[in-house]
């Protein structure tokens, strides 16, 4: 696979995000990092998860009955040495090394990352927080992120990207599911790269029979990003719900790809994203149904929504359905538009400053994603990152 | 006590006159009820008391306790006292009717005295039952789904919640069964006292039968043509506008003949 991916590197184009321009980023120049922390930034008491900084653990917790259970989470180098054959169960078999430029380079330069196995039949209550820090005065950050849901088993996986330091820096993050037949996995992410970072996030999953993976992207990077996520239903009566909400501010770029393919019979495939639009920065939705020809009795829905709060930004929803089957149902919603202009009049007729309603609506926009992320806590810094934002605003609209 | 006093009042809407010298004065104690056929002014009579931006006021003011209201903004009107429940609440997804409740509560508090959680919850899950509301309406998105009887119920839970001076009620009645009309006539009786005003707006009798108001006011072509207590209420359902319309000698087109004939 090492050696697939090093003739492919360079061969390979770089991924396709539609009206976002970004091969000035220097994505495929990568230098990644091999720093080393003995420190603990977000992981708190007895919670069950890890904290990855640079290439160190610096908290792990799990139930002595996640461990009686077989269930695995650790630095991925440590799981390559103790467990390789189970890595090998996720690794480059999700987000092949094939498909761009830099997941390929990811494949073969990644120095750090985290390994989940949930075995067969293993119900993990608690939800497994992981935390992905990256030190950027060590170099950049190249990292892979494997979850393994074994048949029937079931899990709830928050990660969260952050940057340590400021030093100007680039990032490369692929993470790969494995769902087995009839497992359920939510998968909620929490970005929160710096100004100073530009990064490709890419998030794939390949759902087998009555399996389920959904995903609850909370993007609130302040650099420039592009970020995928995509959900492969092979298996009969597969599922996957997508969540995106993204803000964007300053002079940002952040474009998306989201994408669920259907390919089994029966399988179900939502998109639903919100991006909110500051100053003069600019936001790409590119949502993507795709059903293949034989996946009879499939469902494709998706509706993505920009509310533009800068004359100054530039916002974009592209739904794309892509349609080789009769015997589906599909549909698409998609708009970029302000504030409505009623809702803020109802919230100010209840005695709300301005500032509180708009705060409200902005809030409100995206708050079907931000109450489905499974840590309240960090919802609560959700909402301060988004108050920080709007503090930003240009009220002169 | 407060007062509001509407003055000589005329309002236009995307450059047509609607409101062509209202004369009003609503003091708290008091249930008011304006009735009027359709398309006569009285939804942009309140919309215009709160101050939606698209009605602008041409000629004549409104007096809220001494204060031009031309001077204040939507919210800092509601923080004086007044409230609209509206005929067309707007739906907010992704804010809950509890947190939206409790920011309205707080947005008339000062910040180092924001309301306790815990009496919060106890103020709204009585006033909630007081309506007949279910327990997950609090944790629904604000109006989002809501039927219209809920919508109306909403409105009304959030003036007992938040405890206006003057509470204007734009057809409340509308499209609720005699059930939930009990229910919402149950809710602004409980408001009743010496601090507390409202100025019902509707279509039909009904409603005063249930909030029985101590002044009544006909609105005709922008103008309240005529006042009286509850019996004039009572003289329109069996007689009709056009028979008060005829009676005083305005020439005023009806917009809607059947206004008149209602049962």
């Amino acid at each position: 696979m090492i050696k697939y991916a090093e003739k492919a590197d360079q061969a390979l184009e770089l991924p396709v995000f539609d009206k976002v321009r970004y091969d000035h980023w220097g994505l495929d120049e990568i230098q990644p990092g091999q720093g080393q922390s003995d420190q603990t930034y977000y992981a708190q008491g007895e919670e069950v998860g890890l904290e990855v900084v640079g290439q160190s653990a610096t908290y792990l917790y799990l139930t002595n009955e996640m461990k009686k259970a077989g269930v695995l989470v650790m630095p991925i180098k440590d799981a390559k040495l103790r467990y390789p054959e189970m890595v090998d169960l996720v690794q480059g078999k999700v987000a092949t090394a094939d498909q761009d430029r830099l997941t390929a380079a990811n494949e073969l330069d990644h120095t750090t990352g985290i390994f989940v196995y949930i075995p067969s039949k293993i119900k993990v209550e608690p939800k497994i927080h992981l935390y992905l820090n990256h030190l950027v005065e060590a170099g950049d950050l190249s990292a892979r992120v494997l979850v393994y849901m074994g048949a029937n088993s079931s899990a709830e996986v928050l990660l969260e990207t952050h940057t340590v330091g400021e030093t100007a820096s680039k990032a490369t993050i692929v993470v790969e599911v494995m769902a087995e037949s009839q497992s359920k996995l939510t998968f909620a992410n929490f970005d929160d790269l710096s100004a100073r970072t530009n990064a490709f996030i890419n998030r794939q999953a390949v759902v087998k029979n009555q399996a389920k993976v959904d995903w609850i992207n909370a993007a609130f990077s302040d650099g420039n990003i592009v970020s995928q996520v995509s959900s492969r239903l092979i298996g009969e009566g597969a599922a996957s719900a997508v969540k995106v909400a993204a803000f964007t501010n300053q002079k940002q770029v952040q474009g998306f790809n989201t994408e669920v393919q259907n390919i089994g019979r029966h399988t179900i495939g939502h998109i639903y994203q919100r991006g909110v639009i500051l100053n003069s920065s600019s936001l790409v939705f590119n949502g993507r149904g795709t059903i293949i020809k034989g996946a009879k009795g499939s469902d494709a829905q998706q509706e993505s929504r920009v509310l533009m709060l800068s004359e100054r930004g530039r916002g974009e929803a592209n739904p794309l359905l892509l349609i080789d089957e009769s015997d589906v149902t599909a549909g698409h919603a998609a708009s970029v538009g302000q504030v409505d202009e009623q809702q803020l009049y109802y919230l100010m007729s209840r005695g709300l400053p301005e500032h509180v309603a708009r705060r409200l609506v902005v809030r409100g926009f995206v708050g079907e994603v931000l109450a489905k992320l499974p840590d309240v806590d960090l919802q609560n810094r959700v909402i301060a990152a988004i108050e920080r934002k709007l503090a930003y605003e240009n009220r002169s609209l | 006590m407060k007062t509001l006093e509407i003055i000589d009042l005329h309002v236009t809407v995307e450059g047509k006159e609607i409101l062509k010298g209202v004369n009003l004065v609503v003091n708290t104690g008091e249930i008011h009820a304006i009735m009027g056929p359709n398309g006569t002014g009285k939804s942009t009579l309140s919309q215009t008391i709160m101050g939606h931006p698209a009605y602008e006021i041409t000629q004549g003011k409104i007096i809220l306790d001494g204060q031009d209201l031309a001077e204040m903004s939507v919210d800092e009107r509601a923080r004086a006292g007044l409230f609209l429940a509206m005929q067309y609440p707007a739906e907010i997804q992704g804010i809950t009717n509890f947190e939206f409740m409790r920011s309205a509560v707080n947005a008339r508090r000062a910040d180092d005295d924001q309301v306790n959680l815990m009496d919060f919850i106890k103020e709204l899950d009585e006033k909630r039952e007081f309506l007949s509301m279910s327990n997950e309406m609090a944790n629904r998105y604000l109006n989002e789904g809501f039927s219209g009887g809920e919508k109306k119920r909403n409105e009304i839970l959030q003036m007992m919640m938040i405890h206006p001076n003057i509470a204007i009620l734009d057809e409340i009645d509308s499209g609720l069964d005699i059930d939930a009309l009990k229910v919402v006539s149950k809710g602004v009786n409980s408001m009743r006292s010496d601090d507390f005003a409202t100025l019902m707006i509707t279509h039909y009798q009904r409603l005063l039968d249930y909030i029985v108001p101590d002044f009544v006011h006909v609105m005709m072509g922008g103008k309240v043509v005529k006042t009286g207590g509850p019996e004039l209420a009572k003289r329109l359902e069996g007689e009709g506008y056009r028979a008060l319309r005829d009676e005083l000698g305005l020439d005023i087109a009806l917009t809607d003949e059947d206004a008149d004939l209602m049962v």
